[in-house]
């Protein structure tokens, strides 16, 4: 509940707050369509409603994400990071920003394709062959694959080291008022892991009380893994693409929603998982670009102020 | 059943389980040469042997947990083959030997898993399913622990939360493999007492056990396991002689036995 009311006046901040202030009453008669001053429609409709529909949706996908794969792997430690999402994504978006600086609207694709890849290449490592959904095996191959793109995007920077600050904002991750853009082009990456994940929630409680059980409930402890490790791939890449890297968050959202509400159970943590990161990066994204106006910081840094001292603090109480 | 798929029926006449000559390999290695059993309604089957003998092997094999490389498995006359997910819980719950143990989940939630096999995908527990739940734990004499952690109870509860879950999957059969394995008198007393109410009531239970004064104790027959093979079955009196117990464990031993007290008398220090 109070995860909702957070969503609703940090959506309400994000889309009334910028360098330009639109109360809140003109913004509200923009959704719904009324008569309202041209230069605050036009604001609120062209700039600030689709980046607040990205932070809502990116930051959902980033809770969920963190939330499905601390649940598959049974590792508190599990991130986009782990199953080699992260690295992949950074890659595909270096090589368009380094080599392709021309082309930057391939930007979002390359980096989706290159975190998809990078996961497929985990997946395949990982969960074929006698063994196979092994999680320490699984994880290891995420850092070995993650290590391999990260060490192809130092080499790209190396090399083209002049053109590396244009990489430096995707890089820390930031959100952009650019319009509908990219969410019209990876929206289906987003729905399809969104509609992945929520089937996962059961059989994720199933494998809570251990693989046995979970067979002895008549599931397979193995394609759980594989569906709710593809739905949290498939959702941190379509993140990376809208918003660059923003790791932090599906690391710590769903150890947060825990602490805060005390339940392991996915029924309660993958969507309070999806509420809370969508609250915090709007939020956060809204902050990161009025503390100083006009000026836009990137958003990832102000997360990780925002977020580590509570999640710190969160953590002292608990234990 | 929402894809329409001919279901085949059980046979409600047939033993609950039925295995014949069941093997399991790993790679080359054959590690379960010929295992069989069978379990009726209403009966307690101890499967008894030396560690390694391969017991936990054969009932993870005849629950559909690890595949089998040869044999027949039937559950109420139906193939293991021909009977996956949801159908497979329908028929039989196996509770593992070591459980994990998740902080931050009650009792309650732990067993509403339990019931999950029951509901569709999104859907949530009806007042019926409830109702089960509620059955389970106190079946299970877990009634006033079902707001507990399961971090925070002791290894005899975890055991009995384990029983709970698996009873309500609401299956006609319960494997449990060494549930008693690492408790006290007091909770291995409490397991076997509920592990025979369950049976009185029609249930079958396959107990994997080691300790052979308790499977004669609880047990209306026994399977003996050596080398990865069944060599023997029958009831714990006709079965767990002193010639067979020198033969499987090496070791002199006689079972006394009578009105439900049971002892192992061994002669630890002898050598033969």
């Amino acid at each position: 509940m109070a995860t909702l009311i957070a969503l609703l006046a940090a959506t309400c901040a994000s889309l009334a707050l910028g360098a330009v202030h639109v109360p809140l009453g003109d913004v509200i008669d923009t959704l719904l369509g009324k008569q309202v001053p041209e230069a605050s429609k036009q604001i609120v409709e062209v700039l600030r409603l689709p980046r607040t529909v990205e932070a809502i949706v990116v930051g959902a996908a980033l809770g969920v994400a963190g939330a499905c794969l601390q649940g598959a792997l049974n590792n508190p430690l599990a991130s986009p990071d782990v199953i080699g999402v992260t690295g992949g994504a950074g890659f595909g978006a270096m090589l368009i920003i380094l080599l392709y600086p021309s082309s930057l609207t391939l930007l979002p694709v390359s980096a989706l394709a290159f975190g998809l890849l990078a996961a497929f290449m985990v997946f395949l490592i990982g969960f074929t062959g006698r063994g196979g959904g092994n999680i320490t095996r699984i994880i290891l191959a995420g850092i070995a694959v993650a290590a391999l793109f990260s060490a192809g995007t130092a080499g790209l920077m190396s090399a083209y080291p002049d053109r590396v600050p244009n990489g430096i904002f995707f890089l820390v991750g930031g959100l952009t008022s650019t319009g509908w853009d990219t969410l019209e082009t990876v929206w289906p990456y987003f729905a399809v892991g969104f509609v992945l994940a929520a089937f996962m929630i059961r059989p994720l409680d199933k494998l809570m009380l251990g693989d046995d059980v979970a067979a002895s409930l008549g599931s397979r402890p193995r394609l759980i893994r594989l569906i709710a490790a593809l739905a949290a791939a498939v959702l941190a890449a379509a993140a990376a693409s809208v918003a660059g890297l923003l790791t932090f968050l599906g690391l710590v959202i769903p150890h947060l929603i825990r602490l805060l509400g005390g339940s392991k159970s996915h029924t309660f943590v993958i969507p309070v998982s999806a509420l809370a990161g969508a609250a915090l990066l709007t939020g956060a994204d809204t902050l990161a670009r009025t503390i100083a106006a006009p000026v836009e910081m990137p958003v990832g840094p102000f997360l990780v102020l925002l977020g580590v001292p509570l999640f710190l603090w969160l953590l002292r109480k608990a234990v | 059943m929402a894809l329409g798929r001919n279901q085949v029926e059980f046979d409600r006449q047939a033993p609950l389980l039925e295995a014949e000559e069941v093997q399991v390999s790993i790679g080359k290695k054959q590690i379960l040469e010929s295992a069989s059993l069978t379990l009726e309604r209403g009966e307690l089957l101890a499967v008894v042997g030396p560690n390694g003998a391969g017991k936990s092997t054969f009932a993870r094999a005849f629950c559909g947990l690890r595949r089998p490389s040869g044999g027949e498995v039937r559950w109420m006359g139906v193939g293991l083959g021909e009977l996956r997910g949801r159908r497979l819980a329908e028929v039989r719950a196996y509770v593992p030997q070591r459980a994990q143990v998740p902080a931050g989940v009650s009792v309650q939630s732990a067993v509403n898993i339990g019931r999950s096999t029951h509901l569709k995908p999104l859907q949530g527990l009806s007042s019926e399913d409830r109702d089960v739940v509620a059955e389970s734990i106190s079946r299970a004499r877990m009634e006033g622990f079902e707001d507990r952690d399961l971090s925070t109870l002791s290894g005899g509860e975890m055991q009995r939360v384990q029983i709970a879950i698996a009873l309500a999957q609401g299956a006609p059969v319960l494997v449990a493999d060494e549930p008693t394995a690492q408790l006290d008198l007091g909770a291995t007393a409490a397991i076997s007492k509920m592990l025979r109410e369950l049976v009185s009531e029609g249930m079958g239970v396959v107990l994997i056990v080691h300790d052979l004064a308790l499977a004669a104790a609880v047990a209306d027959r026994v399977v003996v396991m050596s080398h990865g093979r069944t060599i023997a079955t029958g009831t714990p009196g006709s079965v767990l002689t002193s010639q067979l117990i020198s033969d499987v464990w090496g070791v002199e031993a006689e079972l006394v036995h009578r009105e439900g007290r049971s002892a192992l008398h061994v002669e630890w220090l002898e050598d033969h």
